[in-house]
This record gives C-alpha cells, sequence and structure tokens, in this order.
C-alpha cells in the first residue's frame, strides 16, 4: 500500500518543484507532446464532430419520416441544398455518406482509440508517455486537418461526397456522375490519406510503447484487459490501413489522371468513355480488406473498455481473463479473412462465398465466449450502478442484439435478400455504432477523473443513458423489419414504391426517437463541459480501481508518476478477494502484504513463495478460517 | 515523501530511449510492406482475371538502377560500420556515397518512366497493369525520398557533433529504412519481371 499513501494529493504545491522546463499556452494546450493532452484533444473533436454527424442523421431522418413536408428553417441554413423547405436528393446522399464516414472513422476510430489508447497506455502499462510524443501530436493535427477538409465540403458549391462511405467506384471515379462526386469527393480522399497517417502514427506508436515500455512486474498477462484491446486494436490498423492506402492511391489516379484501374465499360450520357479493362470489384476488395478489421478497430476498444469498467464496478475479477484475450487475439486474426461477406452479391464465385460464410461464423464464437464472460462477472456481483456501470452494460446489450442479426448476414445465401437493405443498417448500427459509442461514453464517465481531475455529475448521467439507451432501441430496433420487408437503404423516396408505403408510420416513429435521443445528448454536452470546470473535485482513486492510473495524482503532471514509477505485482482483477482488508487490492501491493488473501495460483508454481505462505498460514491459522 | 522527489529520478525516466523509437520505424517497415502487399495483391487478380500482365519488356535502365541501389546499400553499411569503429571521416564519406548513390538511383527511376513513356506504355493506359508499373516505382520513389531524409539527418547529426548514443540511434534507423527499401526494390522489380 505504501505506493498509494506516498502520493497524497492534498499536496499541491509539489506541482511546480519539480522543475520541467516552462510552458507555454502553445505548448500546452495546442501543440502539446504530453500523452494526456493529446488525448483530450483527440475526445473534444471526436465529441464535436459526433455532434456534427448526429446532426446529419437528423436532416436525413426528417426527410425520410416526412418525405412530402416543407421545413422552411432547413432553406435558411442550406439554401440551395434545401430549396423551399425540402433537402435534395444530391444533398440527401451527401447526408448519408458524410454520416457514415464521420462516424465510423472520425469518431468511433479517432475520437475512440485516439482518446482512450492515448490516455490509458502509458498510465495503465506505467510509463511516462508514449514511445515518440512527437510522432503523437502529429497523429492529432493530422487528424484535425482531416476534419477541417472533410467539414470544408460542406462549403463548396458542389457539395460533399455523395458516393456512400464507402465510395465504390465508379460512382466516386467519375467526376461527372453526380455533383458529390466532383470537389467533394476529392476533399474526401485527401482528407482519408491524412485521417489513414494519422491512424498510423498513432496505431504505431500504441504497440511500440505496450511492447517496450511497460514498468517494472508489467508483464503481457498482468495487463488490464483495456491495454490488450488497445494493442490488438492498433495492430489491426498498421496491418490494415497501408491497404486502404493503396486502394485510394488508385482511385485519385483513375479521378484525376484518366487511368483505368476500376473502370471499364462506361457510357456517360451519350459519351463513350475510353477506360478500359480495370474493375470496381478490385475496389471493394482492396477497400473491405481495411474496411472489415476496421469495425473491429471500433468494437475492440469499447470491449476493452467495458471489461474493465464492469470487473471494477461488479467488485468481481473479470471472469475469464485468459479467454478475454484469446477471444481478443482470435477476433483480430480472423477479421482478416471475412472481407468477402460485404461482396456476396458481386457475382463472386459460390465457393469462395461458402469460405467467407463460414470464417465469418466462426467470429460468432469468440464474440460469444467476450459476451458470456461479461454476464458472468455481473453474475452475483456487488454492482454499484454507476453511468460508467450502465453504459458498458449497455454495450454488452447492444452487442448480443445486434451480434445476433450478423448471423443472419453472414449467411450468403440469406444475405442475397437482405444485402443493402435497412436490416444491414439496423445490424451495423447496433453493432458496432450504438454498442461502440456506449462503451466510449463509459469510458467518457469512468475516465473523467483521470482526464480532469473532476467527476461528472451522475443524476445527469443516468438521465443520459436511460433516454438514450430507449431511444437507440427505438431507432434501430423497427429497422429489422423494413428491412426484411425489403427496403433498399440510401433510398431518397422510397414512397415512390407502392409496397414501401406502409413503413412511413414506422419512420415517423424512429425519427422522433432519433430527435429525443439527439437531446439527450445534450445533457450529456452540458455535463461534461460544466464539470470541466465546476464538477465535484475527484479522489485519486474514486472508483477503487487496482489499475495503475489511479496511483497517478490527481493533478495531472508531465510524466504522470512525481517519484519513481510503481512496480506492478499483480494482476488487474483483485477484487473482494476472500481473506482482504478491502475489497480491492492495487496492482502495486505486493504478496507480502496480502498473506491472508493469497491463493496458491498466484505464485504462479513459484515454488519459494508458495513455501513462506505455507508456513505463514501454518502459523496463523486463525486467518484460515475466513477463506 | 512527494515534496522531496528528486529531479535526476524523473530525468532517468524520461531520458532518451531508442529501444522503442526503433521499434516505430520496424513497424513502419511493417505496414509500407502490407500497402505494397496490396498493389501487388491488385495485380495480381487483375492479370488473373484479364489474362494478361503488362507484357512489357522492362527498360534495361531498372537493371542499372537496381544495381545503383544495392551499391548505396553496401555504402551505408560501411558507413555505420566505420561509425562502429568511431571512424567519423570514412562515416561521413559513406554517407555522403549513400546520398548520392540514392539521387542517382532517382534519376535513373524517372529516366526508366520516359523510357517507358517514348515506348508507348503511358502512364494513362487502359492496361492497368502497365499503369501499376508506375505507381509501384512512384511510391517506392516516395519511400527513397523518406530514407533521403533519414540519411540525411544521419550526415547532419555526423557534422553537428551529436552524441554518439544520438548518432547511433539516427544510423540505425536510417540502416533500418534504407535497406528496408532496397530489398523491396528488388522484390518489385522481380515481382514485375515474373508477371509480365
Amino acid at each position: 500500500m505504501s505506493t498509494i499513501s506516498l502520493h497524497d494529493t492534498h499536496n499541491h504545491d509539489n506541482h511546480d518543484d519539480h522543475g520541467h522546463h516552462k510552458e507555454t499556452f502553445l505548448t500546452k494546450y495546442v501543440f502539446s507532446q504530453d500523452h494526456k493532452m493529446i488525448a483530450k484533444q483527440f475526445l473534444i473533436t471526436g465529441i464535436i464532430m459526433a455532434v456534427i454527424a448526429m446532426g446529419l442523421s437528423i436532416l436525413f431522418r426528417l426527410q425520410l419520416a416526412w418525405p412530402d413536408k416543407d421545413f422552411p428553417i432547413l432553406e435558411t441554413f442550406l439554401g440551395k441544398w434545401a430549396e423551399g423547405g425540402r433537402i435534395k436528393p444530391d444533398f440527401y446522399l451527401a447526408l448519408v455518406t458524410i454520416h457514415g464516414t464521420i462516424m465510423v472513422f472520425f469518431v468511433l476510430t479517432a475520437g475512440l482509440s485516439g482518446t482512450f489508447s492515448n490516455l490509458l497506455i502509458p498510465l495503465q502499462i506505467g510509463a511516462r508517455d508514449m514511445a515518440s510524443p512527437f510522432l503523437n501530436m502529429l497523429s492529432y493535427w493530422f487528424f484535425f486537418a482531416a476534419c477541417v477538409i472533410m467539414m470544408s465540403s460542406f462549403f463548396i458549391q458542389t457539395g460533399p461526397a455523395s458516393a456512400g462511405w464507402t465510395v465504390y467506384p465508379p460512382l466516386s471515379a467519375l467526376p461527372t456522375a453526380i455533383s458529390g462526386s466532383g470537389l467533394g469527393m476529392t476533399l474526401w480522399l485527401i482528407s482519408m490519406v491524412l485521417f489513414v497517417a494519422s491512424s498510423l502514427m498513432g496505431g504505431i506508436n500504441y504497440v511500440s510503447t505496450i511492447l517496450n515500455m511497460r514498468t517494472k512486474g508489467m508483464d503481457l498477462w498482468k495487463m488490464p484487459l483495456t491495454i490488450w484491446a488497445f494493442f490488438l486494436t492498433a495492430i489491426l490498423g498498421v496491418l490494415s490501413f497501408p491497404v486502404l492506402v493503396a486502394g485510394v492511391v488508385l482511385l485519385i489516379f483513375d479521378r484525376s489522371f484518366g487511368t483505368s484501374f476500376y473502370l471499364s465499360d462506361i457510357v456517360m450520357g451519350t459519351q463513350i468513355l475510353p477506360n478500359e479493362g480495370g474493375s470496381p470489384i478490385l475496389w471493394q476488395h482492396l477497400f473491405w480488406f481495411l474496411g472489415h478489421p476496421e469495425v473491429y478497430i471500433v468494437i475492440m476498444p469499447a470491449m476493452g473498455l467495458s471489461s474493465e469498467i464492469m470487473s471494477v464496478n461488479a467488485r468481481k475479477p473479470i471472469f475469464g481473463y485468459h479467454a478475454m484475450i484469446y477471444s481478443l487475439i482470435g477476433i483480430t486474426i480472423l477479421s482478416f479473412i471475412v472481407w468477402g461477406h460485404h461482396m456476396f452479391v458481386t457475382g463472386m464465385n459460390p465457393l469462395l462465398g461458402g469460405v467467407f460464410m463460414i470464417t465469418t461464423l466462426i467470429i460468432a464464437v469468440p464474440s460469444a465466449v467476450k459476451t458470456f464472460n461479461w454476464l458472468a462477472t455481473l453474475w452475483r456481483g456487488n454492482i454499484r450502478f454507476t453511468p460508467a456501470m450502465l453504459f458498458a452494460i449497455g454495450m454488452v446489450s447492444f452487442f448480443i442484439s445486434g451480434g445476433l442479426t450478423g448471423i443472419f448476414l453472414g449467411n450468403a445465401s440469406l444475405d442475397i435478400n437482405l444485402h443493402d437493405t435497412y436490416f444491414v443498417v439496423a445490424h451495423f448500427h447496433l453493432v458496432m455504432g450504438s454498442a461502440a459509442i456506449f462503451g466510449m461514453l463509459a469510458g467518457v464517465y469512468h475516465y473523467f477523473p483521470k482526464m480532469f481531475g473532476r467527476l461528472m455529475s451522475s443524476k445527469l448521467g443516468y438521465l443520459h443513458f436511460w433516454i438514450t439507451f430507449a431511444c437507440a432501441y427505438l431507432v434501430f430496433f423497427p429497422l429489422h423489419f423494413l428491412g426484411l420487408d425489403g427496403v433498399p437503404r440510401r433510398y431518397y423516396a422510397f414512397t415512390e414504391f407502392e409496397f414501401m408505403q406502409k413503413w412511413v408510420t414506422v419512420n415517423i416513429l424512429v425519427t422522433w426517437a432519433a430527435i429525443i435521443a439527439a437531446l439527450a445528448q445534450v445533457a450529456f454536452l452540458f455535463n461534461f463541459f460544466y464539470s470541466i470546470f465546476k464538477g465535484k473535485v475527484s479522489s485519486q482513486n474514486p472508483w477503487g480501481a487496482n489499475t495503475l492510473e489511479w496511483t497517478t495524482p490527481v493533478e495531472r503532471i508531465h510524466g504522470n508518476w512525481p517519484g519513481e514509477i510503481p512496480t506492478v505485482y499483480r494482476w488487474p482483477y483483485d477484487y473482494s478477494k476472500p481473506g482482504a482488508d478491502a475489497d480491492f487490492i492495487p496492482q502495486t501491493v505486493p504478496f507480502s502484504q496480502t498473506m491472508g488473501s493469497n491463493m496458491p495460483h498466484d505464485f504462479e508454481g513459484n515454488t519459494e513463495s508458495e513455501r513462506i505462505q505455507r508456513e505463514w498460514e501454518e502459523a496463523n491459522p486463525s486467518s484460515d478460517a475466513s477463506k | 515523501m512527494v515534496h522531496t522527489l528528486k529531479e535526476e529520478d524523473l530525468k532517468g525516466d524520461m531520458a532518451f530511449n531508442a529501444k522503442p523509437r526503433k521499434f516505430v520505424v520496424w513497424l513502419f517497415v511493417v505496414s509500407s510492406t502490407i500497402m505494397f502487399g496490396g498493389l501487388t495483391s491488385y495485380y495480381i487478380v487483375f492479370a488473373a482475371s484479364k489474362g494478361k500482365g503488362h507484357g512489357l519488356v522492362l527498360p534495361d535502365v531498372f537493371i542499372y538502377s537496381t544495381a545503383i541501389l544495392i551499391a548505396s546499400s553496401i555504402c551505408l553499411f560501411l558507413a555505420s560500420k566505420a561509425l562502429q569503429k568511431a571512424n567519423f571521416t570514412s562515416q561521413k564519406l559513406f554517407l555522403w556515397g549513400t546520398l548520392v548513390l540514392g539521387g542517382v538511383f532517382g534519376y535513373l527511376q524517372v529516366d526508366a518512366w520516359s523510357t517507358l513513356f517514348h515506348t508507348g506504355a503511358a502512364f494513362v493506359n487502359n492496361n492497368a497493369a502497365i499503369s501499376m508499373i508506375y505507381v509501384v516505382s512512384g511510391l517506392h520513389l516516395l519511400h527513397i525520398f523518406a530514407g533521403f531524409c533519414f540519411v540525411l539527418s544521419s550526415l547532419i547529426g555526423a557534422y553537428t557533433g551529436l552524441s554518439l548514443e544520438k548518432s547511433k540511434f539516427r544510423m540505425e534507423i536510417a540502416s533500418i529504412f534504407w535497406h528496408f527499401i532496397d530489398i523491396l526494390w528488388i522484390y518489385l522489380y522481380v515481382f514485375l519481371l515474373l508477371n509480365s
């Protein structure tokens, strides 16, 4: 326990003592190389992008619910894109494209991994900072530039990219195809190149830091599950994003230089294009070789955060620590050999489709292992329902209900019917959209004290959780039924088809639920920004957690620990250990200080320690009774 | 306890640590390999589905440029040997040699492009396999440029009298990267030769 009491947090005067060179506003808040500040930059940029993307979704939900109604206010804001108060078809496509792009890449990749990998990797493994703080800073500023360029496409005459977030050619490769394929698409590609560069710099840094900079005693099997999740996520990014770069480079050449990588036999109006020999299917291969690992890049950090938060708040060791790690590794490996399930209807050889179907369905195994382990962690736990805990449980709920429909879609024969319908939209919005955002919000509520030294309001947190949770189901669950009935996604005016008209009423319900969910986020935003300045001051370890980040002072100094970096003696999940004084034993407490609660397996076969423990137990027979 | 912490403690931990940074370069090598893997697998799938590759006899200049690049790698190897023996004069000499050979390589690649162009195999081509020759050699040339910067930083370090630890670090990352792009080019060249 010595390490804990040593860092008495009420001594504020140490901050200036340990003489760092003076920091200016620019080096502290803007071009910061401190991983904690970079984490906050990623988080706040991510939140802003999330609010924008959510606003876009409300706009296209209005069109879907009330296709025949005018909203004059829209014209005030959007001008000619909503002439007469109605969103134009071209702009509708731009809305869904940019909504998807921002949510997948900017919020759930950079906002989630960028925030929590940066914040937690050095803090939880016991390092002063990242392997390369400079690269880390560069990573944020590339991301920021990517955000600015992506948003700038809203301010150009022809509007943002409109080919969907997967930007399939030929629509994306022919600048004159639709208005969004012009300059907007070019900006999209530039933005994505910067984004990939940012992700690679971040990911490379995370992997190197985790492998090289762990504190004494922190072997791989003593790392918290958050770190395992960030580690494997970063590996996925390093191995898959370069393939997207390869694809994007070829797409840029097709668009701007006239090559034929993806183009062949195209007639535009009355004009026959000279391109020959290319294949748009090859883009899909290159895109989905990234794209599928990408969905795990999105969900795995959320899984890691939820595992940690659920264990802390259930006051129980995580159930099946090793199984959790092996299932993460399994998901990581499998994610590279399933991309074909996005392409079942491209005329793929049915035998190949069968192979992709089998690999896809095998992913259900590690996913189910994780799910059952979370449920077993909750089982008979001494649960503290903090907002973070609720969001973590919500994440599990969405992962289950969205994951089950993945088994439908993974079947090649079923996918032929369900492909590109609202069933797919419902599936991935639950399993990767809602689940990942809930994991991220759980992380924000849980680690807010570590970022800002203050606590967020629980009451507003509960309000935020329950409304968002209910509304997310109200939005996405009905969409399954639209999809089963054959309503295609991305259609602007689906009411033109008579058999789909009956779904307008459902769409009205969905849109109202989406609006209410959006309003609930105001509670979060207020809580977040208000608490940064006025929240209740946090204690050093507000949740009674074991991991290393809670041994750092509340003041969040550069270099993280004022003195020596603490040594790690045990795994991070010693909660409610029988015979222990408190219901948690931090990783920094050696076994010699907890003789009454040590278990035979704690010593990992070290006979000397086992002998000492045996002798102690013989000398203190009374303590055995408590076991 | 907190009040009495020593600044040296912090400095000891925050001191320059080369190992994780070198690892960063290795990881970059991995991701770059994957990118070229993506491009060459595009080529394989394209060639298999169309039943044709680029169908060209590659210009001879590529043979010379390959030899030059291998020579530059040897040069860099000798430079890092010289640094280990603390022979700074020959270190600088070999680094200059590497830079010059790297520059010649760049020139020869551009020369090869113009040969290709004049024989009718232009970049904008209805045979994507031919365009791919330009794409992979062009992206490789970008890597040469990055490697050039690494070697240059090593050379600048040698002139400004950097500490031995840091100049060894710069030398090592330059070596990792330069030998990687050397091997990468050999892979790409052989790949293009075999899949004509």
